[in-house]
């Protein structure tokens, strides 16, 4: 005998309740290699839906004497995978006696990121350096750890903005007028103040400061930049 | 995708120094497919007036066609030529009376008025009017790569372009745009409308 | 196509509704709604009555999405010459409806012969938007003065309408009532009127994300309208020390015409 239907208005529907464990705290980060120096910088906007969170929390972090990384995405993450990241490396300094190269950062980074291929990190990664050879180095990741070393990179809310301006002025696509000399350290962080201030304008989620870290044989020096505010 | 990208493109419009650009890329697709590479998306209105659409084909074609039955309606009614600014009016009731069942286009005009000072226009699809303050934002962006191209022009605009400045500006704005966006591509036509005349030139850019 | 179908005769065209409901149902774009770029004013606007008059606020960014499309716009519309109106909302609701309240108003004056009052445009507003049932996604604030005295209310997007000595609107409506909150008195003088509401519009414009760029401001008393645009104006954009430019000759292109413009006799675009 077939169990009587119920009239489907009487049966309660199974109550579904989700946990999302992502938000993205939107902002940007930007890398550019030069010969010898590399800049690495992130506003330190950190906001969630159209509110402002805070005004200075950094996103970009020295991880070691000649190796930055910088990310966006979901703070949360980011701060633990910065800090894993330090652990790690730490662990290398005592284990071999000798601090990890830009490279060895940028590959372990992937690692990382690919270790938790099924639950991963919400961030946008860009590690930024000087390479064994005291070459600037740019390497640009996926959320899952699919990495590239690149001559720049830009990561974040604002990098539809940017992207193009850098294939424009950087690598001078769609020109034959290129110019001889490479852009100097001191001109190449001017244009990053420049691009910063350009987003800054039309993207809601860049603002407030750039943390901007200049890697160069010296060692490494970090700048402030004031963005607007609003 | 959103039905404003099934076919993909881009139109940008600049303002120099008595003069003023309007450009636009050349793909036809169907979503990831490109069908066409000669697809331009500007049209002129009269010798002193362009207006580029950007958005779904169908509804470029429409709305080219009953503007240029409305223009034609007007210069019989008033035999003259319709200043820019009230073609932009024109344009944007005709995309509000629409409000709930738009045409899925973005309209961007450019043009000289009759002390030939730069006019530009654009709106989103049901109409809501920008007018760029001409002394710090004197561009408007459409299409599927306006993050890209809005994030150009906000670098390497400035005031008082001359035409051939103007002319470079606006193609490396728009080839730069176009090129991190999938949707757009495959060349590009520039006009400059100065006083006197109206430059046209087509661009090579990457064909991918 | 018969003329007479392309003479403007007003009102909405509904014409497309069927071809894009199914166009939406056709292929697969995505879970969101194929209508979703319209600009909107993500907007902090506000207003309080004091002394004498009306003051109404606004900030000045337009937003599409997560961009900012119009860095300066104007959020305060006129409605009549003793009434004014902040929008928030989608950008050309606010836009049309304050457009054609302002002209209904005329009407209402010429037909009338006298001043028109507030409450006559809040309740054409509020019943208009009343008829389109909340799908004219307008939300405004009305100041102005008349033979009552001076009055301030809130429209929201369905009808329903409010009336209250100091109102905020928009997305920084939060931010700037707790500037009202902690500042508003009663019977305020002119000028810490306009700089309540000032710091009431910059407190949105610093702490939500939707509203930007510059104050403006308009105040309205039985003496007449004062209009303030940019009344503070956000600091000036970082000027680069090495300025970019393109090159002559940047730029390859193949093809080249040019045409001449025909020049016509007088002004082609005289009147």
């Amino acid at each position: 005998m077939q169990a009587p239907q119920l009239p489907t208005s009487q049966v309660e529907q199974p109550k579904e309740s989700r946990f999302s464990p992502y938000q993205n705290n939107g902002g940007t980060c930007l890398a550019l290699a030069g010969a010898d120096f590399c800049i690495i910088a992130a506003d330190s906007r950190l906001s969630l839906g159209y509110s402002i969170l805070s005004r200075n929390t950094p996103k970009v972090a020295q991880l070691t004497t000649k190796t930055c990384i910088a990310s966006s995405g979901c703070n949360a993450d980011m701060v633990t995978l910065q800090k894993y990241l330090k652990f790690k490396i730490q662990m290398y300094l005592h284990q071999h006696g000798k601090e990890m190269s830009t490279p060895a950062v940028a590959q372990m980074l992937a690692t990382t990121l690919y270790h938790r291929r099924f639950f991963p990190y919400y961030t946008f990664n860009i590690v930024g350096g000087l390479d064994q050879n005291g070459e600037g180095c740019v390497f640009s990741y996926d959320a899952i750890g699919c990495f590239e070393r690149l001559k720049y990179t830009v990561s974040g809310s604002g990098h539809a903005l940017i992207e193009p301006f850098l294939d424009n002025l950087v690598a001078y696509k769609n020109t034959d007028n290129k110019p001889t000399i490479e852009r100097s350290c001191d001109e190449t962080l001017e244009l990053v103040k420049d691009i910063f201030s350009s987003a800054g304008e039309r993207d809601i989620y860049t603002g407030d400061f750039v943390d901007i870290y200049i890697i160069d044989k010296n060692g490494t020096r970090y700048e402030q930049f004031p963005l607007k505010k609003d | 995708m959103s039905i404003t990208e099934y076919n993909g493109g881009c139109v940008i419009g600049m303002a120099g120094k008595n003069c003023v650009a309007i450009a636009c890329d050349k793909r036809y697709g169907a979503q990831y497919q490109t069908l066409a590479t000669d697809k331009t998306k500007v049209y002129k209105m009269h010798d002193q007036l362009f207006i580029g659409l950007a958005g779904l084909a169908t509804d470029q074609q429409t709305f080219y066609e009953r503007l240029k039955f409305r223009l034609a309606m007007y210069s019989l009614r008033e035999e003259r030529l319709i200043k820019p600014a009230s073609f932009g009016k024109m344009v944007s009731t005709l995309l509000y009376e629409k409000r709930f069942g738009p045409y899925f286009i973005e309209p961007v005009i450019a043009g000289l008025d009759k002390e030939n000072k730069p006019y530009l226009f654009s709106s989103d699809f049901i109409g809501a009017p920008l007018l760029p303050d001409m002394d710090t934002n004197g561009f408007v962006v459409a299409g599927t790569c306006t993050e890209q191209l809005m994030g150009m022009c906000e670098s390497m605009w400035r005031k008082d372009l001359e035409p051939e400045e103007l002319f470079e500006t606006v193609s490396q704005c728009l080839l730069a745009g176009q090129d991190r966006d999938c949707l757009s591509g495959w060349g590009a036509v520039v006009h400059i409308i100065c006083p006197d005349r109206v430059i046209t030139r087509t661009l090579r850019g990457r064909m991918d | 196509m018969e003329a007479s179908l392309e003479i403007p005769k007003g009102g909405f065209s509904f014409d497309l509704c069927k071809r894009n409901a199914w166009l939406e149902s056709q292929a697969n774009y995505g879970s969101s709604s194929i209508i979703k770029k319209a600009k909107k004013t993500g907007t902090t606007i506000a207003g309080i009555i004091f002394k004498d008059g009306v003051v109404l606020g606004a900030d000045t960014r337009a937003t599409s999405g997560p961009i900012v499309a119009d860095k300066n716009c104007e959020k305060i519309h006129y409605l009549a010459p003793n009434i004014f109106c902040c929008g928030a909302g989608t950008s050309a609701d606010c836009e049309n409806v304050t457009e054609m309240m302002a002209s209904n108003l005329t009407l209402h004056r010429l037909n009338t012969g006298r001043e028109c009052r507030v409450i006559t445009a809040v309740t054409m507003l509020s019943q208009y938007l009343f008829r389109y049932q909340g799908y004219i996604s307008a939300a405004l604030v009305v100041g102005g003065v008349d033979s009552t005295g001076p009055s301030l209310y809130t429209i929201h997007p369905h009808g329903s309408v409010d009336q209250l000595p100091f109102v905020t609107m928009g997305s920084g409506s939060l931010a700037a009532m707790a500037v009202f909150e902690a500042g508003y008195q009663e019977g305020l003088e002119r000028q810490p009127g306009i700089d309540l509401v000032r710091a009431a519009i910059q407190s949105g414009i610093d702490n939500d994300l939707g509203s930007g760029s510059n104050v403006d401001i308009t105040v309205i008393t039985p003496e007449g309208v004062q209009r303030f645009r940019n009344l503070d104006k956000a600091e000036p954009k970082y000027k680069s020390k090495n300025p970019l430019f393109y090159p002559k000759g940047t730029t390859k292109y193949y093809d080249e015409i040019i045409s001449k413009v025909a020049i016509i006799e007088g002004d082609a675009m005289e009147q």
